[in-house]
């Protein structure tokens, strides 16, 4: 290749070298992990993560294992966080309530965001009216606070899994059309996109091979830094009666529960409590290192 | 100057406005099955009880059997007149359970809101001042602490603590029985959310300003170091925090609910979640309203007090 007559035109080195999507994502995540509190952020979610999957083997006792003998014991052997007044195992519905908050939590965010995504790229890309008519609804969603539309909606449409997902979608719907708008519009314009026009290519091609993969950026902060606050808007929601039902282990549902024997046997609700808050944390902080992480006024990667 | 920007604000605001009233109207007709059953406060098994006279009486009263549009134009006339309509549940005008339930919730988030904007912007000072030094890990791990803190979980350990372990606080109880002590604990609740993500704003946003030239321009001339934190820093960085404090309506809100519910205070987010239980759509529908039409009128404020404080921003 080098040897021969074609060098007048020396190609540049950085640019021409291929780097597969794999590569880049590897080196970004390695820099992601130079912070220490990075590190622990990303290693107490996949530990929470991991505890959920792992739930159905390493729980000690089924979650719905009514023992009524052992009712409210406190925390000790074999009920390493004591039991409800039914005697069930706190631990195990602990484990068994990280599976349904982090899955619920997930698909809702999924589903806001590919919902989402979709109307904020149309309204940023089309504008006119459309935009004018997207926008204005967003904003109507907006202006009722997330847990008052969720619970008006649960209670309208009951309590199934289902509805709950919808009932905490539709504010992230709007929160990631938002953004997913914004970044649509500053990206339109970019010289890129009008070569893509003058090469004859569709518009449905333009958005999903050249606009929204330049957006990726703040979808995916929005995302990470929403995921703990859709699993604290469901916990609430459990909490108050209108989220997951009994028994299905819940951490909110649980709280509700140990709320009633809170003067003598505090464990029940502190527990999940603990494990929500543990979620919390490793969420907020996970959503903060990639917000610095990808933030473009922060100077780093992509 | 200042009256026509409001003007226009306003009337900006009316769409917005309508759309939040639909979307309570929406609620009311989304419920599977008859909205006069629904409105009755019984569900689908309580159906076959009902005597046909009766379900007809309900439905010519909600107008149900008129058309849809026709239905909407006159919930709306009647909404804008402060006629919600009779709860089936408690024979009482909703109108009046709002506006009895009103005042408890606008004295908690009052309270909350002062008391995040004082702790929040105090601590992200403190951060940004001693950056990098004990009182800035100390101040950002409330931060985190606080905004990762479930809100209703809170709430139930600080009644463990000073209600039920030591009992300064009533367990519950309204502002009318107990006066200022029935508020604390509650404010406390939903304070510490809001708290935090206003220190984090501050911290950032007073960073950014103590990076400045003008800021070494004011060491330089000799001013003391607390004029220059406080009038030079605190005074260019506060805009970007009042963003956050205005957005902060809808999270405050969202906090009151369960923490209403939780010590019994009777203000709107009790009065929804009974709603909720009671399945008396004609109170959920209202909430809601006045909900939305609360958050619609406080982002307008916010931005004006964004234009006094800031003259450069024209809306």
């Amino acid at each position: 290749m080098t040897n021969s007559t074609h060098t007048k035109l020396p190609m540049p080195s950085v640019d021409t070298e291929y780097r597969s999507g794999w590569s880049l994502f590897a080196e970004s995540l390695r820099k992601f992990l130079e912070l220490k509190l990075n590190k622990f952020s990303l290693g107490l979610t996949l530990f929470l993560i991991l505890l959920a999957i792992l739930a159905p083997w390493i729980s000690p006792f089924p979650y719905d294992a009514v023992d009524p003998a052992r009712g409210l014991s406190a925390p000790g052997w074999p009920h390493l966080m004591g039991t409800d007044q039914a005697g069930r195992d706190i631990f195990s519905r602990v484990l068994y309530g990280a599976q349904t908050s982090l899955s619920i939590g997930l698909v809702t965010v999924i589903f806001g965001l590919v919902t989402g995504v979709s109307l904020g790229a149309i309204s940023g890309y089309v504008g006119g009216w459309v935009d004018e008519v997207i926008m204005r609804i967003v904003e109507i969603f907006m202006s009722v606070p997330g847990i008052v539309m969720a619970l008006a909606l649960v209670s309208i449409l009951g309590p199934s899994v289902p509805s709950i997902i919808l009932a905490l979608s539709i504010r992230r719907i709007t929160q990631f059309s938002r953004v997913a708008r914004g970044s649509v519009l500053s990206v339109k314009s970019q010289d890129y996109v009008t070569a893509c026009h003058a090469l004859g290519m569709s518009n449905t091609r333009i958005v999903f091979a050249h606009v929204l993969p330049n957006c990726i950026g703040p979808i995916i902060v929005l995302a990470s830094v929403l995921l703990g606050n859709v699993i604290l808007t469901e916990s609430t929601l459990s909490f108050l009666g209108m989220g997951i039902q009994e028994p299905t282990p819940s951490w909110g549902g649980m709280i509700a529960k140990g709320n009633e024997f809170l003067t003598f046997a505090p464990w029940i609700s502190l527990f999940p409590g603990l494990f929500l808050f543990l979620t919390m944390i490793a969420f907020n902080l996970l959503g903060d290192g990639v917000r610095d992480h990808l933030d473009p006024r922060g100077g780093s990667v992509v | 100057m200042l009256t026509t920007v409001l003007l226009r604000r306003l009337i900006f605001s009316i769409p917005t406005l309508l759309g939040v009233a639909t979307l309570a109207f929406m609620l009311g007709h989304m419920s599977p099955g008859d909205p006069a059953i629904a409105a009755m406060g019984l569900d689908l098994e309580g159906y076959s009880s009902v005597e046909p006279e009766e379900l007809e009486r309900v439905r010519e009263e909600l107008g149900l059997n008129k058309p849809i549009l026709v239905q909407y134009v006159g919930w709306l006339t009647r909404a804008l007149q402060g006629d919600f309509g009779t709860s089936y549940v408690s024979t009482i005008e909703v109108s009046e359970l709002v506006f009895e339930a009103l005042p408890t919730t606008m004295l908690l988030l009052v309270m909350t809101m002062s008391v995040s904007i004082v702790v929040g912007t105090s601590l992200g000072i403190v951060s940004a001042i001693f950056r990098g030094r004990t009182g800035d890990y100390i101040a950002r791990m409330i931060a985190i602490i606080g905004v990762s803190t479930p809100t209703f979980w809170f709430a139930l350990v600080l009644m463990l603590c000073f209600a039920v372990a030591i009992p300064i606080f009533p367990v519950n109880g309204s502002f009318d029985e107990f006066g200022w002590k029935a508020m604390a604990l509650p404010t406390m609740a939903i304070a510490l959310h809001p708290a935090a993500l206003i220190a984090r704003m501050m911290r950032s946003s007073m960073l950014e300003v103590l990076s400045q030239d003008m800021i070494r321009t004011a060491t330089a001339k000799g001013l003391s170091r607390w004029r220059v934190y406080m009038v030079h820093g605190l005074r260019n960085a506060i805009n970007p925090v009042i963003t956050v404090i205005g957005f902060q309506f809808a999270n405050l809100m969202g906090g009151a609910v369960a923490v209403e519910f939780i010590f019994s205070l009777p203000g709107l987010g009790s009065l929804l979640i009974e709603g909720i239980y009671e399945k008396d759509i004609l109170v959920i529908q209202g909430a809601v309203l006045v909900i939305g039409v609360a958050f619609a009128l406080s982002n307008l404020l916010v931005d004006l007090l964004y234009m006094i404080i800031d003259p450069r921003i024209r809306i």
